[in-house]
């Protein structure tokens, strides 16, 4: 096994979604599971792999509102289920 | 006085054919670009829509302590530059100076709000990769303060090798220091024609996946702000207060239902009294310009065209003006970004998106403003189908028309005791079948025509703002010259074109017996094709003539009945209505002005708004064929 492979295991939950995450847990942005230009505005309005997320709130329907770069962003649910993020702070 | 105490003549030298250099205002939409532009031009502004595409251009005239004076264009708020959206591309082209009908800008003001500095940082190399002078502005200076954010400008500015104004542009403090750099950019005169490099989002030389391209631009806006020890403002509380009920999961939705109640109470309650003194205002200088002028053909064509087919439009002003302080006042507070939030579940479900609702709400009002404001919807798919519908929605064109039927038909009973009558609820029942025609016709458009992907949604939910007085004034100065003229002018040329056919053959040097007119025969001639709705020749001339705007039929069928000064509330025209149609009919009549797309305003609007013939062609034909199908089965069943 290539270490490169090893490395993404090691990150630990790759599969984790924006919806799974609780309100107000602070994750960070591993991939964006879009094609470049569905994912184009969410890059230019700071969702970019590395940043911080954070939901802050959650309408009826599930579609999140999240922090990102001082900002609040309202997403749908779906596209907030194309986010993998993963924790920080809780795995070292 | 020395003469040489006088302010300094314009330098002549750099000066090319009396064009004043243009700065161009860039930056992402809620920074605050429209106020500085505001600002900086006052009054002194016109909108004009780019040819071939329809995103306003705001351009204005800015004078320098100096006297020299330069132009200023407020470009569409972008937050970048993969120039997805109809207002990317035009800032996108303007920058790149291939935009047609505009110079290519001389400098650029690119602004921006310091409380989300390093978002809006990301900005700044596509821009200044243009070759352009730029100047950058960092906007909301004082809420970064108040909410103890700070950054160094000096170090900020050597970083970038541009220089930085901290401004608060609402109350122009900080603008003083953009004086120096629109000097220097009017000492250099309008610059020479340049190849411009293209702007984009994805930086020039090695092609990168998206994501890294931005990342790596991050990383140098992050070095940037570091640098200049950069403190990013603190949550506002405020707005976090306001959010937990504005967005709480059930206050939130019935925050949102009261202003919806609101704005409709407004619109048809407040504005009735302001409509009746244009209505007398209009009544009174015709009526003085006719005392005034002999009786003459062109007299009869200055009061019964003119003034009734400009009065006709003017009336509704009130109510759009209303509407539209209603909407600047939510908008500019940061509240409209979150009314799209609570209702694009409600939308997408039917094919639409949260975007859609300003521009459904405003086609309460009238259909054109709403088709115009679609543009802010991205997802070109969404947009079509929200211009399609929206003249569905119950504009206030149709309430004459309404209330004439209504009262000439219905008998008033009480239905739920004091609170409903069947005449009010026979309005809500039209209002009801309009929304109702274009909820399913969204639905049916995003399965058929305009099937796709399901659309993105996401919406940057600003900071709660107090709305500055002085820029909803501009904005309400602003669309109603941008309504008069648009509306105005196609009624004035229908008024004057029906005017006219009613007044030829000549019988005798007269106008003749309005049946034997032009205008009549060509009711007579559509006679056979709304018999089976049970409609004459007579309904048939207004029709035609409510082709132009929906609430000419009232003033057409006072003509044709002989009814002076014929409204709405006229009950000899009530009374002539029933002589010739019979309940079914006329609910036959209600049904197809709830569907049919009577307003060469909206038809001409939607066209330059889709580029071409083909949607309002089909949105005409669509909305035809339903209204008259849908009275068909109206007077067929009562």
């Amino acid at each position: 096994m290539s270490p490169d492979i090893l490395e993404v295991i090691d990150d630990g939950e790759p599969d984790l979604r924006l919806t799974e995450i609780a309100l107000r847990d602070v994750v960070e942005l591993v991939r964006i599971d879009l094609p470049d230009h569905e994912a184009e505005p969410l890059l230019e309005r700071g969702f970019m792999p590395g940043c911080s997320l954070c939901p802050i709130r959650k309408s009826r329907s599930g579609d999140p509102i999240v922090m990102v770069d001082g900002t609040l962003i309202a997403l749908r649910r779906e596209m907030a289920g194309c986010l993998c993020v993963k924790q920080v702070g809780s795995q070292g | 006085m020395l003469p040489t105490a006088a302010p300094a003549p314009p330098p002549s030298g750099s000066r090319t054919a009396g064009n004043p250099p243009l700065i161009a205002l860039v930056g992402p939409p809620n920074a605050g670009k429209t106020t500085l532009f505001n600002r900086l031009t006052g009054l002194r502004q016109k909108v004009a829509n780019y040819p071939g595409v329809t995103v306003e251009r705001k351009t204005g005239a800015l004078r320098l302590p100096s006297g020299a004076q330069l132009e200023v264009v407020d470009l569409p708020g972008v937050n970048g530059f993969s120039a997805r959206t109809m207002d990317e591309r035009v800032t996108r082209d303007v920058l790149e100076g291939r935009a047609e009908g505009i110079r290519h800008p001389d400098a650029v003001i690119l602004v921006v709000d310091a409380t989300r500095l390093e978002p809006h940082l990301m900005l700044v190399e596509p821009v200044m990769e243009t070759g352009v002078p730029m100047i950058l502005v960092l906007n909301m200076w004082d809420e970064l303060e108040a909410r103890g954010g700070s950054v160094d400008t000096h170090v900020l500015g050597e970083e970038l090798g541009i220089d930085v104004v901290p401004a608060n542009a609402r109350t122009g403090e900080g603008l003083d220091a953009l004086d120096d750099f629109l000097e220097g950019v009017y000492e250099r005169g309008p610059m020479p024609e340049r190849p411009c490099p293209a702007v984009q989002n994805h930086p020039g030389g090695v092609p990168l996946p998206m994501a890294d391209a931005f990342a790596r631009r991050r990383r140098r806006v992050r070095g940037w702000t570091r640098g200049a020890a950069y403190v990013p403002a603190g949550p506002s509380a405020f707005s976090r207060r306001l959010d937990s009920v504005f967005l709480h999961p059930i206050a939130g939705p019935a925050v949102f239902l009261t202003v919806v109640v609101m704005v409709f109470e407004a619109m048809f309650a407040w504005a009735v009294p302001l409509m009746d003194g244009v209505e007398w205002g209009i009544a009174t200088s015709g009526e003085w310009v006719a005392a005034t002028l002999p009786d003459t053909w062109f007299r009869a064509l200055l009061i019964d065209g003119v003034w009734a087919g400009v009065g006709s439009v003017l009336v509704f002003l009130p109510q759009i003006l209303i509407l539209f302080a209603f909407l600047g006042v939510l908008e500019d507070s940061g509240y409209l970004a979150r009314a799209a939030v609570i209702a694009d579940r409600m939308m997408y479900r039917v094919g639409l998106q949260g975007r859609a609702f300003l521009p459904l709400l405003s086609a309460y009002a009238c259909a054109v403003p709403a088709i115009l404001s679609a543009r802010t919807i991205e997802d070109e798919r969404d947009r079509l189908a929200t211009i399609f519908v929206a003249p569905f929605m119950t504009c206030s064109a149709r309430l004459p028309v309404y209330a004439l039927l209504i009262a000439a038909f219905i008998p008033e009973r009480p239905l739920l005791g004091p609170f409903l009558g069947t005449r009010a609820a026979t309005l809500l029942g039209l209002y009801a079948l309009g929304a109702l025609a274009a909820i399913g016709t969204a639905f049916l458009l995003k399965r058929t025509l305009l099937r796709g992907q399901p659309s993105t949604f996401m919406m940057e939910l600003p900071p709660y703002r107090v709305p500055s007085l002085r820029s909803l004034g501009l904005r309400l100065y602003d669309r109603t010259k941008v309504f008069l003229k648009r509306a105005g002018r196609i009624i004035l040329v229908v008024a004057i074109v029906l005017w006219a056919l009613a007044q030829v053959p000549r019988v005798d040097g007269a106008a003749p017996v309005i049946e034997d007119s032009v205008l009549g025969t060509v009711g007579q001639l559509i006679e056979p094709a709304i018999e089976p709705l049970g409609f004459d020749w007579r309904i048939g001339i207004g029709l035609v003539s409510s082709l132009a705007a929906r609430e000419v039929i009232v003033g057409t069928l006072g003509t044709i009945y002989g009814v002076e000064n014929a409204d709405e509330g006229s009950l000899e025209l009530q009374d002539a209505l029933k002589r010739h149609l019979d309940l079914g009919s006329a609910v036959g009549l209600l049904v197809f002005f709830v569907f049919a797309l009577q307003c060469m305003s909206t038809v001409a609007v939607a066209r330059r708004e889709t580029g071409g013939w083909k949607w309002p062609a089909l949105q005409f034909g669509y909305m035809l064929t339903l209204a008259y199908v849908g009275a068909w089965v109206a007077n067929a069943l009562l």
